[in-house]
């Protein structure tokens, strides 16, 4: 059985994520080795910090190139987690300087902005468990009952996508917040699956084993 | 909608689980930590705050090695406190498996430290916690170093100032009421929920079903509660489900997850 690559871009707390491959019985590696990650079966691009610098990081070490390449032209399937997920998109402006946002991986036709509840009871960072509510169909959300598809979140930057069909999954929070979307090969939750017990373990399982 | 959020919270001492009242009376042992984290991970509690309430070089060795054990069974968010005074602490507790760390001390006494490591970690990695104790019938003040060196510091004021320091989120929890299971500070909960734009998790005092509904309902995202699971049969489950059924938004009940 080949192994499953955790993309180590250096800001990360990756072993939550190791652990949860693990406990699902596959095989993890930490690894920011372009031939680690051709030989990967599923890649997972992890993320928890600061967009600029995490996109930073994966440019200084060539890994935007070796994810373009064995994501989107090899077909690996990837599942990227909360700042990966967001990597994804066009920009950010998370942190923008003088107004300029930062420049994603682009692979969405989606932006990520600042979530600005019009209701003083929402707090931000958006932190807890939330409802997902499914807006079609994946492979990774099979046998979760609906009454199970409660996630953690924590994050203060969320993900709107122009295509309306990159969407599985929302949640409310005063506004929608994109929680999983997905397009090909490629599978990514705003939400920590490594950290929402046992629904977010069956979600990882669910990729693990996803043959798109 | 997001959901309140239960919390069991775990003392530790050389390692230990411990549970005093009012901090420094009545120690009792309360069993190893990682066997009781996945008891509660088995009922599905939303998170687990761990905190070392003596901390030493070799305390904090234990802690990590605590952490690391539960991170690679329990799937759920880690806040994890206790001596952190530098960012080199933040980071060896967020290696280990911790999701948040907790900042107390070191905030009162180097306010920039909290801006300083939610600029390297980011915000919602940063929790401050308040320790605060009445000192007349009107005021209380912020106590540090475990409970034992009080500041001129009020409390609710204390937590919008560490919001503004960039903190994720706010542990705020009554001396006077810790392990008394007496329920938690309404008043202070009331007056400090609605005016803090980051989330609240109020501590000390829960010994009911009803003291956690009564501290959600004042504002409080979230309850931790150590005597009242440690001690009392009243489990993670059954408060669950005591919460849902009063119509507060919880999440379903483990019996529902299987």
């Amino acid at each position: 059985m080949s192994h499953v690559a955790i993309v180590d871009y250096g800001i990360n707390n990756v072993r939550s994520v190791r652990n949860a491959v693990d406990y699902c019985g596959f095989e993890p590696l930490i690894t920011g080795d372009p031939a680690a990650i051709g030989d990967a079966s599923h890649v997972i691009l992890p993320g928890v910090g600061a967009f600029g610098d995490a996109m930073n990081n994966l440019r200084s070490r060539g890994l935007d190139g070796v994810l373009e390449q064995k994501v989107r032209e090899k077909g690996k399937p990837l599942l990227a987690i909360c700042l990966g997920m967001q990597l994804l998109a066009r920009s950010s402006e998370e942190h923008a300087e003088d107004g300029v946002p930062h420049k994603g991986l682009g692979w969405l036709d989606a932006d990520v902005q600042r979530i600005r509840p019009n209701d003083p009871d929402l707090k931000i960072p958006h932190m807890g468990w939330n409802t997902v509510t499914k807006e079609r169909e994946h492979p990774v959300l099979a046998g979760i009952r609906p009454g199970n598809l409660a996630f953690y979140f924590v994050h203060s930057f969320a993900m709107h996508c122009n295509e309306a069909g990159d969407v599985v999954g929302t949640a409310d929070y005063g506004q929608p917040i994109t929680s999983i979307v997905a397009r090909d090969n490629v599978v990514a939750t705003q939400f920590h699956p490594e950290k929402s017990q046992d629904s977010g373990i069956e979600l990882l399982g669910n990729f693990l084993r996803w043959n798109p | 909608m997001l959901k309140k959020r239960l919390i069991p919270k775990f003392l530790l001492r050389d390692g230990r689980l411990v549970k005093y009242v009012r901090f420094f009376e009545n120690e009792r042992m309360a069993g190893n930590p990682v066997t009781t984290a996945k008891v509660y991970n088995d009922y599905g509690v939303d998170e687990l705050i761990v905190l070392d309430i003596v901390p030493s070089a070799a305390s904090r060795t234990r802690v990590i090695e605590t952490i690391e054990r539960m991170s690679e069974e329990i799937f759920m968010p880690f806040t994890v406190g206790g001596g952190v005074r530098a960012p080199e602490d933040v980071a060896a507790l967020l290696r280990a498996g911790a999701d948040k760390v907790s900042v107390n001390s070191e905030a009162v006494r180097r306010p920039e430290f909290v801006r300083e490591a939610a600029r390297i970690f980011g915000d919602q990695c940063i929790t401050v916690s308040i320790d605060y104790k009445k000192v007349s019938a009107r005021h209380s003040n912020v106590f540090i170093d475990g409970g034992r060196e009080r500041m001129p510091l009020d409390p609710a004021e204390w937590a919008l100032r560490c919001q503004d320091l960039h903190c994720g989120e706010i542990l705020l929890g009554s001396i006077d009421r810790d392990g008394t299971m007496d329920g938690y500070d309404l008043d202070m909960i009331n007056s400090v929920a609605g005016k803090l734009g980051v989330p609240l998790i109020v501590s000390g005092g829960c010994g009911s079903l009803q003291h956690a509904i009564d501290a959600l309902e004042a504002g409080a995202s979230a309850v931790a509660i150590s005597s009242m699971f440690l001690f009392t049969d009243h489990s993670p489950i059954k408060l669950r489900s005591h919460l849902a059924s009063r119509g507060l938004n919880v999440r379903a009940g483990a019996g529902s997850r299987n």
